[in-house]
């Protein structure tokens, strides 16, 4: 988002209190394509909560031929190991999204306090954060990640940190804008004036205007450190013992389940991610343009004006 | 010349930039803990000579900052060390690895800034009806594909009419320049178009987002009361300015290409620079792996830097 | 008697809203205009006299919908939509906006794009085009060595005045002004305003000028339209609304603008909003705001003629007086 247009989405008024928290469920009612998406996350969360109760099958145990065929019994028929598809889609459903919460909460904290301390101290400090930040932004990720992950060893733990450090700067940034904004509105530069400090005035006045800000860019992360975690875990550098969808993809993809002809272990966990970072992308993208207030006028488009028949004005006569 | 400033301000931005991610090459591969990562001779099935050589030449007896010193020197003389997998030395397989990969690359990439640039403008010009609908709901699909899970979806569909790993066929000795061509095109195929769609679905987005603006704008007004035939004022009025924000994205997303090709080559066994990679790490070849990193940072500044020069190029309001 | 050059003829303007509602923003407007006249719309902002203005040209938005006829010498060029509309743009009618930076594409420069107006119209072509638009340039004021620059290399007059000639390019009958001097500061507005004066007079134009500064439409308009909720609620020669307003709203517009009021009346503002244009209006629309509202304005009222040439939408002027 451009400077400009954070600019006037400063401007938009944004209340504190009940609106902050009715932002988001108003945003999603009025598009339905992000409600839909929205609705398919909750539904998702939940069944990776409630794995342990839901899953029809034992996950570690075999059930059946090795790429047993999908059949009434088993929907998505077997993996490479005979386990049940449809239990481990499950379970891999959890850990992914344990993954992509949790390193999504550490780039959160990091590029938020990030942000908040460059775009709210600004000068110096300000320079010297978004010196770091471009040189961040330089390396690219995926090799990184499979350096430090090849150096420092597939856990799951490692592997959010390895996440989260790489994917704080674009929040950092757009928290940046957003808070060097707020620093110049009136009701702050009165609460300065009247000897408020610093650490009073972020929480209540700078904190409240960012967080719909946070949430629709911590959505947009969700679905960057899902796909990482699914490209360092085919890479074969996740852990071992947290079977996740990418983890799923990665075995199936080993243990030759395309030249056996097992689309069902290959093809079902990849669209269930692909499902999840495009319903991310499109909650985030929903919040993010409802945070933008311009009201782009199509000057130009393929549908034009319509006419129609002449209107009288006889009825309501003097 | 109109900003030879500006020129000169990104440029050296740039070389500091290299010079960062030098320092933080070294940082990571030398300064990591154990001995195995920091220890550039202890190159497997190599002989003593060999050995002994490379640690003069990288003066692993010394400190740490003269052996930062020694890096930058040998750095700068191309020498990135020798492979554990093949005592080559580095710069060489990354050559030959970098060689493979660019038109694979180059294709994938070519093929997603036509059909994206057309299906984007289509999406923003048919703002409103199904078209639109269509046109970014099957962009988004491939953007939010996994890049590794398309290729075997590829794989999947067109096995045993394409074929789906290496570059060429090593069963043909020795073939006639056009059968090497054939063969070549028939394995780029998979790998390229994998990459293509994965870009499509990110640049349609792009080039959609950066038309709707620009179609707002006043000018486009001013040109449709001019009488001016819709075709028209798209082409050289909306499209031009649009370029100026879609042309940066692009070349910015150039740079992490060649690293999101790790996945692909991979998927179809490429022998370039992401396979590369990949084997470094599975057979912990430190020396292949610092070398491989280097490069991958340095065509990211790279574009950044053709990037920033070209939105100098084609806007004229920037002049400091 | 041949007909009026510029005739509008019972307009309306919707705009679809996103709850499914429509804005009515135009509202049944009639007009006409002479060759030589200077006629200026006149009102609050959200008025409608911009979507009128647009509308003539048919510069609407994918989302609006419009009804009525506009007639030029006769021909009503609104009844084929965008396609019909299209060989009528700049030729016969040309529009000038506010000088707002990005009115003029900002990566050609302004002489191209001049050019580019002849060359669609085929006026000139090559270097033919340039020598004229060095002549347009020189008829606005600008030193033609200027062609060669970029929009944003000019200075806000310089950029109004280039677009005055640009859209002067194909000799039009009717020029629209939309706000031509509100981006601009008040030395450089009164330049712009006597460059309009003396182009229309030398190319013969119909002036439309658009704008919700009195003062600009005293010096330039010698007829004038006011409209309040996307109607027209008064119409006649300038001096006439000026000295006897058949109208509240006219006559409290005037008094509202320091300039215009006298130096010794105090100027008046009017209190409140104009009502919204998205459900039906009951009644006359500025009864709200009116300092003479009585009991017959609860029925709309509607334009009728007050004196010659001169009519208003307001009960006031039908009331028998109370002896």
């Amino acid at each position: 988002m451009s400077e400009g247009a954070l600019a006037a989405v400063a401007e938009a008024p944004l209340e504190t209190g009940t609106s902050r928290r009715g932002f988001v469920l108003r945003t999603l009612r009025h598009q339905r394509v992000a409600l839909a998406a929205a609705l398919f996350l909750a539904a998702v969360t939940v069944t990776a909560v409630l794995a342990p109760w839901i899953a029809p099958y034992p996950l570690h145990e075999q059930v059946g031929p090795v790429f047993g065929h999908p059949s009434s019994q088993h929907l998505l028929g077997l993996d490479d190991g005979g386990i049940d598809m449809v239990t481990l889609l499950i379970w891999g459903l959890r850990i992914s999204l344990v993954v992509g919460f949790a390193a999504t909460f550490v780039s959160m904290v990091i590029g938020g306090i990030v942000g908040v301390v460059a775009g709210y101290f600004g000068g110096g400090i300000d320079t010297v954060l978004m010196r770091i930040t471009d040189y961040f932004l330089v390396i690219p990720d995926v090799p990184l990640m499979i350096v430090v992950a090849a150096i420092w060893g597939p856990s799951l733990f490692h592997i959010i940190i390895v996440i989260g450090i790489l994917l704080w700067t674009s929040t950092a940034r757009v928290i940046r804008a957003q808070v060097k904004s707020v620093r110049e509105r009136v009701y702050v530069k009165r609460a300065r004036a009247l000897g408020a400090g610093h650490t009073r005035i972020v929480v209540r006045h700078v904190l409240p205007q960012v967080a719909p800000l946070l949430i629709a860019s911590t959505v947009l992360t969700i679905a960057v450190a899902i796909f990482d975690e699914t490209a360092l875990a085919f890479l074969g550098l996740s852990d071992p013992s947290a079977i996740s969808l990418g983890r799923i993809i990665e075995n199936a993809f080993e243990r030759a389940a395309i030249s056996t002809g097992a689309w069902w272990a290959i093809v079902p966990p990849g669209v269930l991610v692909a499902l999840l970072i495009l319903a991310c992308s499109l909650v985030g993208g929903a919040l993010e343009d409802a945070l933008n207030p311009r009201l782009r006028v199509a000057h130009l488009s393929a549908r034009t004006f319509r006419l129609r028949p002449l209107v009288g004005r006889g009825k309501d006569a003097v | 010349m109109r900003g030879t400033d500006y020129v000169l301000k990104r440029v050296g931005f740039a070389i500091v930039t290299v010079f960062v991610a030098v320092t933080i090459n070294f940082v990571l591969f030398r300064l990591a803990p154990g001995t195995a990562v920091t220890n550039l001779s202890r190159v497997p099935h190599a002989t003593q000579q060999l050995r002994h050589a490379l640690e003069v030449e990288f003066g692993l007896d010394k400190s740490k900052w003269q052996q930062y010193v020694i890096y930058l020197k040998q750095l700068a003389h191309g020498n990135l060390g020798v492979s554990y997998q093949n005592q080559q030395p580095v710069s060489t397989n990354l050559r030959n690895d970098l060689i493979n990969t660019l038109p694979m690359v180059t294709l994938g990439t070519v093929f997603a800034i036509v059909f994206g640039t057309f299906t984007g403008v289509i999406a923003a010009w048919r703002r409103g009806t199904k078209t639109e609908g269509l046109t970014v709901g099957s962009a988004l699909g491939f953007y939010a594909m996994p890049t590794h899970w398309l290729g075997l979806m590829l794989i999947i569909i067109f096995a045993g009419v394409l074929p789906t790993a290496g570059m060429t066929n090593e069963f043909l000795l020795n073939p006639p320049f056009w059968t090497h061509v054939r063969d070549l095109a028939s394995h780029i195929f998979l790998p390229a178009l994998t990459l293509g769609l994965v870009l499509y679905g990110e640049y349609t987005l792009i080039v959609r987002s950066a038309m709707l603006e620009t179609l707002g704008e006043d000018y486009i007004l001013t040109a449709r009361a001019k009488g001016l035939k819709p075709r028209t004022i798209v082409r050289t009025h909306a499209l031009r300015n649009a370029m100026l924000p879609i042309t940066t994205l692009i070349a910015l997303s150039l740079g992490y290409i060649v690293a999101g090709a790790i996945l692909i080559e991979t998927v179809f066994s490429w022998p370039g620079i992401g396979r590369a990679v990949y084997n470094a790490v599975l057979q912990r070849d430190y020396p292949m792996l610092q070398g491989a990193f280097l490069v991958l940072t340095l065509s990211v500044i790279f574009f950044n830097l053709v990037a920033d020069l070209l939105y100098f190029k084609l806007d004229p309001r920037i002049t400091e | 008697m041949s007909p009026p050059l510029l005739q509008i003829e019972e307009l309306h303007v919707w705009f679809d809203l996103e709850d499914g509602g429509e804005l009515h923003a135009v509202q049944g407007v009639n007009l006409s205009l002479e060759p030589g006249e200077r006629l200026g719309l006149v009102g609050e902002s959200g008025c409608g006299k911009t979507t009128t203005a647009l509308a003539i040209m048919g510069l609407l938005p994918p989302n609006a919908s419009v009804s009525g006829r506009v007639l030029i010498e006769g021909d009503d060029i609104l009844a084929g939509g965008e396609e019909a509309m299209r060989p009528h743009r700049w030729v016969d009618i040309a529009i000038v906006f506010q000088g707002a930076m990005n009115a003029l594409n900002p990566v050609r420069t302004v002489g191209h794009q001049i050019v580019e107006a002849l060359e669609l119209h085929d006026r000139a072509r090559g270097a033919a085009a340039r020598a004229r638009t060095a002549e347009l340039f020189e008829a606005v004021g600008i030193p033609a060595a200027r062609a060669g620059r970029y929009p944003h290399e000019l200075s806000g007059g310089m950029r109004q005045r280039a677009a005055i000639a640009m859209a002067l390019a194909c000799n039009p009958k009717v020029l629209i002004a939309d706000e031509p001097t509100t981006a601009l500061d008040v030395m450089v507005q009164a330049q712009i305003l006597e460059l309009l004066d003396g182009l229309c007079r030398d190319f013969g134009l119909a002036l439309v000028l658009v704008t919700h500064d009195l003062p600009v439409v005293a010096q330039l308009c010698n007829r004038c339209a006011v409209m309040y909720a996307g109607e027209i609620v008064e119409r006649g020669p300038l001096e006439t609304i000026y000295h006897s307003p058949g109208h509240p709203y006219s006559r409290m517009l005037f008094a509202a603008s320091p300039d215009l009021a006298g130096l010794d009346e105090p100027v008046v503002s009017i209190a409140g909003a104009p009502p919204r244009l998205d459900r039906a209006i009951e009644g006359c629309p500025f009864a709200p705001r009116c300092d003479s509202v009585f009991d017959a304005c609860t029925i709309r009222p509607r334009l009728e003629q007050v004196a010659a040439d001169h009519d208003a939408a307001c009960h006031l002027n039908s009331r028998v007086p109370v002896v």
